[in-house]
């Protein structure tokens, strides 16, 4: 999949910060913990994904807390998932021997497990190795005191209302800090140890036998592979979409059908910068794509629960839309600045996304094209769902004309972006077209069409921009957006229109860096700069294999998966002149955009 | 008395349940006495937690009749006297009923003679069940005089 996928390396850190791209992330479909390739895990968030962190030394390498489980000699790594899994097997090579540690955060059954288990084996492959290991939480970011104690022969970690347990098997004799634990052991060749991280949140601890933690893993990775397996697309790059499909399941808020972003925060889009965000949220642009991928790949019970998540967040501010929503539903998630040194000093770290409250015109066209979507591939609409898209796409019609901070949520001044306006068009359109099929009420079916026609010669005449050959940024601009190649992808107008094509190539000369493209260019009231959009970058691709250039599409896409790291998994930006890693990760939106563009590829992406 | 202590003892659990529950939604806590007693019986977690509901009830149930035998004896009752019996109740759970007793019987849970062994093991509770966090005495405390107090005020007005 990757060029670098399977070679050796010698991990490296800046300022005790490992890079982006060191990173695997492993999870249980409730949190995600983040094990860079020294052994470290780094970012682990409790109990839920969007949760306060315990291990947060990602975004804070003196201070924050973490795990470490390394040889205690000079090594190189190799990874990679077992295959098909979310399950990871990193494998430490010194001068007297190898050993294997696998990273799991359990599922959690059979038996009675921890609230949340994250689990790492190590086995001896050949020789001899001594390993250390140092288990060193923050609760809360580090807010609320952590002191270390034991319990039943068990160094437990406790905070306000939560603990962690170390249980350990044939892993040393644990020696306790007042606010960490550590322990060193040897092993041989075909032996084996455990390390078990046992979390509980407002109830007592539960401190499994090995027997029960090794079942769950075999379990673990089992369940893993079925879902995997049972996953539809067929192409040529089934390695790549299977990778990207089981890190979206990461990515999936178990509990509540949900699909956040990513799986941290303040991860920066420019290193040293300030542009760095909360992406564990929901966030309502991504939901058309989201419920297009999860049909695509036969995740039905996971389209559906999406779909519905989307419905029942929404209702709380019906018939307006917020940009994102929280993982449980919520609409709150105010934005706060957490006092951490940031990933290499990239300050402020944020929680909570202020974006929230911004007007974005485009998030009415992802939920009636979700909704489009949903009705011809997953299931019926009822009544009340009906009747509040209905008035959702009143809304859209009577606010259409209003500017807006348009899908990359600038925080300059509201403008009439182009993009927001199409998907103002998309969203009457699919409205009316759903009223046609009998599914919405179809009282204000010809006032959508109308106003839809408004829209779309507000767009024709204000975004289109002759000297540019492109529909611009927003109406009057000469800048250019990679957002308006999603007209392409939704169906704005059809892919042998001049003025798409043309835009699609502009886009494809102007804001490329070798196979990366930038977002766009033009002010967006924040200082500095950022990498290369990822997501972008696949929507190019895909922009280009409909509008009938698929061998150029294909060298871009098979150029794109050669910047994968090591375990197939990418962030949101990328450093388009060293390809390192920018933003946070792994990033939702890159790989909807990857497997999106591979199933256009193949062929298989025809739009209902 | 009878039904005032059918009554006393629903309505006692009831209270002591929700502070408990509040309190361990405000991180002050992490005692979930439901999960202890279910957990005795099943490993399943959703079947513990709703078994250990039933069970906490007729727990209940059982000590509102402890407290009006105690009333009959002394041939008094009330709110205050039942406040006083809870707060009795309460000492006796965190020093003996929870911390002592509970370990020897529940076949999972853990004491400090034991490490993980061949079965799954629950955090023993601890001196003053402190192992669930330092505030748990006063809340556990707490919790058992307002249903002792709603013991004796309904037993009171029952008879």
């Amino acid at each position: 999949m990757s060029g670098r996928q399977g070679s050796s390396l010698v991990p490296q850190r800046i300022d005790g910060y490992a890079p982006i791209e060191a990173y695997a992330a492993i999870g249980d479909g409730r949190t995600v913990a983040l094990v860079s390739a020294d052994g470290a895990i780094d970012w682990w968030c409790l109990p839920d994904i969007d949760g306060a962190a315990a291990c947060w030394a990602l975004l804070d390498a003196e201070g924050g807390g973490r795990m470490t489980l390394q040889p205690t000699t000079e090594y190189t790594v190799s990874r990679r998932y077992v295959a098909n899994t979310n399950v990871l097997e990193t494998t430490y090579t010194t001068a007297t021997g190898q050993v294997r540690v696998t990273d799991a955060l359990l599922l959690g059954e059979p038996g009675l497990a921890p609230l949340r288990e994250l689990y790492r084996r190590v086995d001896g492959v050949s020789g001899r190795v001594t390993m250390r290991w140092q288990f060193a939480p923050r609760f809360d970011f580090g807010r609320t005191p952590t002191r270390f104690v034991w319990r039943a022969g068990v160094p437990v970690a406790q905070g306000r209302g939560q603990a962690l347990a170390v249980c350990t098997w044939a892993a040393g004799d644990a020696e306790l800090g007042s606010n960490e634990a550590w322990a060193q052991f040897t092993l041989d060749a075909g032996g084996s140890a455990g390390i078990l991280l046992a979390y509980a949140g407002g109830e007592p601890l539960v401190l499994p036998p090995r027997g029960e933690v090794d079942a769950r893993l075999r379990e673990t990775c089992r369940t893993w592979r079925e879902w995997a397996k049972s996953r539809s697309y067929d192409g040529r790059w089934r390695e790549a979409v299977v990778r990207s499909a089981l890190a979206l399941k990461l990515l999936v808020h178990a509990p509540s059908g949900a699909l956040a972003a990513a799986a941290t925060t303040a991860l920066p889009e420019m290193i040293g910068g300030e542009r760095n965000w909360d992406y564990r949220y929901c966030w309502v642009r991504d939901s058309a794509f989201i419920l297009d991928t999860l049909t695509s790949l036969g995740c039905a019970p996971e389209a559906e629960a999406f779909f519905w998540w989307l419905m029942h967040a929404s209702a709380l501010t019906h018939p307006r839309l917020q940009v994102l929503y929280r993982l449980d539903g919520g609409a709150e998630a105010p934005e706060s600045e957490l006092a951490l040194d940031g990933y290499r000093g990239s300050r402020p770290v944020r929680v909570g996304n202020a974006a929230q409250g911004q007007l974005q015109l485009d998030v009415y066209g992802d939920l009636l094209e979700a909704a489009w979507r949903y009705a011809h591939t997953c299931g019926t609409i009822d009544p009340e769902i009906a009747r509040r898209l209905a008035q959702t796409a009143d809304l859209v019609a009577d606010v259409w004309r209003q500017p807006d901070s348009g899908i990359w949520e600038v925080r300059s001044e509201p403008q009439h972006f182009t993009q927001s306006k199409m998907m103002c068009v998309i969203a009457l359109e699919r409205a009316a077209a759903l009223a046609d099929l009998g599914i919405l009420p179809s009282r204000h079916a010809s006032h959508w069409r109308a106003e839809a026609k408004a829209v779309r010669d507000f767009v024709e005449r204000n975004c289109w921009s002759p000297d540019a050959g492109a529909y611009v940024r927003a109406a009057g601009s000469t800048d250019l957006d990679a957002s308006v190649l999603l007209a392409v992808l939704f169906g704005y107008a059809p892919p042998a229109d001049e003025r798409l094509r043309s835009t699609v190539d502009a886009i494809g000369e102007r804001l490329v860096h070798g196979p990366f493209v930038a977002r766009y260019t033009g002010d967006d009231g924040l200082a500095g700069s950022e990498g290369a959009f990822l997501a972008c970058s696949f929507w190019l691709v895909e922009a280009l294999a409909r509008t009938g250039r698929r061998p150029r599409a294909t060298a871009l896409f098979e150029e794109l998966l050669t910047h994968a790291n090591d375990v197939g998994l990418y962030s949101e930006e990328v450093d388009p002149g060293s390809g390192a890693f920018l933003g946070n990760f792994p990033q939702g939106l890159t790989h909807l955009a990857l497997i999106s563009a591979a199933t256009a590829l193949a062929g298989e992406g025809s739009r209902p | 008395m009878v039904w005032g202590a059918v009554a006393g003892g629903f309505a006692g659990t009831l209270v002591l349940t929700t502070v408990l529950r509040a309190a361990s939604e405000l991180s002050l806590t992490r005692i979930d006495l439901p999960f202890l007693l279910g957990t005795a019986l099943t490993n399943d977690r959703k079947r513990a937690k709703a078994l250990g509901y039933v069970l906490h009830f007729a727990v209940g149930q059982l000590f509102a009749f402890g407290y009006l035998a105690l009333f009959v004896v002394i041939g008094h009752s009330g709110w205050l006297l039942g406040a006083v019996f809870g707060l009795a109740h309460g000492l006796f759970s965190i020093t003996a009923l929870v911390n002592v007793l509970l370990p020897v019987v529940h076949p999972r849970m853990g004491s400090t003679y034991t490490a993980a062994g061949s079965a799954p093991l629950l955090e023993p509770p601890g001196f003053l069940v402190r192992n669930y966090g330092a505030r748990t005495p006063e809340i556990t405390i707490a919790a058992h005089i307002a249903y002792g107090a709603l013991v004796g005020a309904l037993i009171s007005l029952a008879s």
